[in-house]
């Protein structure tokens, strides 16, 4: 797909114009539900932290942080894409690629099989997924670098072992909490998750966006080719593990709390390419936002669809997502 | 300015050029020639730092190429391989800004006067004033290769090494490109390319650094550089030599020997 060439003006006003949507995301995320709020509702409550009120408490015990977990975890995902594909210079790379999330699954499964408490899971999905990533990165290592062809086979090879352990645990395991739990980690749920489960998950998600910003401009000369990226003075090779390391660390942070949201980190920089241009300084940040309000609207279609069920937000976003970018991408080619 | 002490050059275990002594001077455009797979690319990457020499060492402004960080040694050397890859979404502007890459520590993200100095200077001399809003993938070719060393020449590097500058230009581009390359080094710079058009390099280089069978055959002015012996004993097929009026050196390959 082939990305516009912005002015810097006519990007700002992109950036200012997602800032914007993102917070009409929020609220609407809010508002949405088995009980819908109106906006005042939502602003009054906003500016009363665990007010007095029925809907105060509502929205700050259950709804803000979920929109706020939406919103980490779309940012998160799609900045890891962004990052793996800016540097392996490959558009279908996803953030899933480091094994980072089949880690996750298959330790959620086992931890599901042993029967472990369920407030435990995101824990054990994040040192699971942070372990895999490191481990395929370690296969990936050539001398002082990360070879990209090294570090592809690697994460593709881990992580069809452990879907395939992910299906043997369904098959053997008899039909049961286990086994639903599984399905619904895999589906990819914000059910249940509050301000325990984001603030730690956000500690992580800030710094790999920290980090994520501060590759920007090494990111840029990457796009050059590594070759010229080092001719230009860059350390390839530590940009490189900064780039693996902040993209396992969100891509950890995210499937810890959302289980497996799939098509996020894979599209949204595409659609922040076409939106802004590739130059990362303000592709980046466009990503970040582009991907917390796809996931936090996602999140809200997902429970205002079929009330009082909750779909699986990951199957979502496929569903409804793929079909939508696919006609973007060949109805632009054919036009 | 750049000072090759006896070096070799290998890819594991495998030499493949050896006792490689040259220097590169002030003032100078040198056209490194040789046969495929000699070492010529190789030669220019272990000059800029890409490549660590399997013995001897590469010197720069008196300093072991080796002994600069990665930063110093881009702000001393401009170094540009041979084919650049096709870019989305960029202006020619944006991609010639590259070069100012390393005068900018991480957390500067924007320009300073002194990058935008340097940026509009690389794409007058390249003439790409007029095309550096456009989009880089809309360039043809040989419009590419220019902002390739137009983003050379933004880095302000006293030193270029060029792998085939001219293998996707016209005559005119080419004849442009050397010329400039030629001015560059009029200023007190130097720059090192390498080429295949032997007619190229006897025409414009100061030096032609000739490579064949493993070492380096001779590194002289053109007239000593091209000559018939040392021409058949690198490629292998006979190359008849002729002096122009105007004191040229012209190679022609003679299939029929």
């Amino acid at each position: 797909m082939v990305s516009g060439v912005r002015s810097p003006s006519r990007r700002a006003a992109t950036l200012c114009a997602l800032a914007l949507m993102f917070v009409l995301a929020l609220a609407i995320g809010a508002g949405v539900g088995a009980v819908p709020y109106a906006p005042e509702a939502i602003a009054r409550a906003a500016l009363h932290p665990f007010g007095g009120s029925g809907t105060d408490q509502v929205l700050w015990m259950l709804r803000f942080p979920r929109v706020l977990i939406a919103a980490l975890v779309g940012a998160a995902l799609s900045l890891a894409g962004a990052l793996l594909q800016g540097m392996l210079r490959n558009p279908l790379v996803d953030p899933y690629l480091t094994g980072a999330s089949a880690g996750a699954a298959c330790a959620v499964a086992v931890a599901l099989v042993l029967g472990l408490a369920l407030p435990v899971l995101p824990l054990v999905a994040f040192v699971a997924a942070i372990t895999t990533a490191t481990f395929v990165a370690a296969l990936a290592r050539t001398g002082s670098g990360i070879s990209a062809e090294r570090l592809i086979l690697a994460g593709v090879s881990l992580s069809a072992l452990f879907a395939g352990i992910v299906t043997l645990v369904l098959v053997l395991a008899p039909p049961s909490a286990t086994s639903l739990g599984i399905l619904a980690w895999l589906g990819g749920s914000l059910a249940g998750r509050g301000w325990a489960e984001l603030s730690w998950a956000a500690l992580y998600a800030l710094v790999g966006i920290g980090a994520a910003l501060a590759l920007a401009p090494a990111l840029n000369a990457l796009r050059l080719g590594d070759e010229r990226a080092r001719a230009l003075g860059v350390d390839v090779d530590r940009a490189h593990w900064g780039i693996v390391g902040s993209a396992a660390l969100l891509t950890a942070a995210a499937v810890s709390v959302s289980g497996m949201v799939g098509f996020v980190g894979l599209i949204v920089p595409h659609i922040a390419r076409r939106m802004v241009g590739s130059d990362a300084r303000w592709m980046l940040p466009a990503c970040a936002l582009a991907g917390a309000i796809l996931v936090v609207a996602a999140d809200a279609l997902s429970r205002a669809l079929v009330p009082p069920i909750e779909l699986p937000l990951g199957v979502l976003l496929s569903l409804l997502g793929v079909p939508a970018f696919l006609y973007l991408a060949f109805h632009r080619r054919a036009a | 300015m750049i000072d090759v002490r006896n070096v070799a050059l290998a890819f594991g275990e495998c030499v493949f050029l050896r006792e490689i002594s040259f220097a590169l001077h002030p003032g100078e455009l040198l056209a490194i020639v040789g046969p495929n797979g000699v070492g010529k690319t190789t030669l220019l990457r272990a000059m800029a730092g890409l490549h660590p020499p399997a013995q001897g060492e590469i010197v720069v402004e008196g300093r072991n190429l080796r002994e600069l960080s990665p930063r110093a040694r881009a702000q001393e050397i401009a170094f540009l391989s041979a084919d650049g890859p096709m870019l989305d979404g960029v202006t020619v502007r944006e991609v010639v800004s590259s070069g100012r890459l390393p005068y900018r520590p991480w957390w500067r993200w924007s320009s300073n006067p002194e990058d935008d100095r340097a940026v509009g200077e690389a794409l007058e001399r390249t003439e790409l004033a007029g095309h550096a809003e456009r989009p880089f993938h809309a360039l043809s070719s040989g419009e590419r290769q220019r902002v390739w060393i137009a983003l050379a020449l933004a880095q302000r590097a006293r030193t270029l090494l060029l792998d085939e500058p001219t293998s996707h230009l016209d005559v005119r581009h080419a004849f442009e490109t050397l010329r400039m390359l030629r001015a560059f080094a009029a200023e007190g710079c130097a720059a090192a390319v390498v080429l295949h058009d032997l007619n190229l390099a006897g025409a414009f280089a100061d030096r032609i650094a000739l490579l064949g069978a493993g070492r380096l055959l001779r590194c002289a002015e053109p007239a000593r550089a091209l000559d018939e012996e040392l021409l058949r004993a690198a490629y292998g097929v006979r190359i008849d030599v002729q002096r122009q009026t105007d004191g040229r050196v012209v190679a022609f390959a003679n299939p029929n020997a």
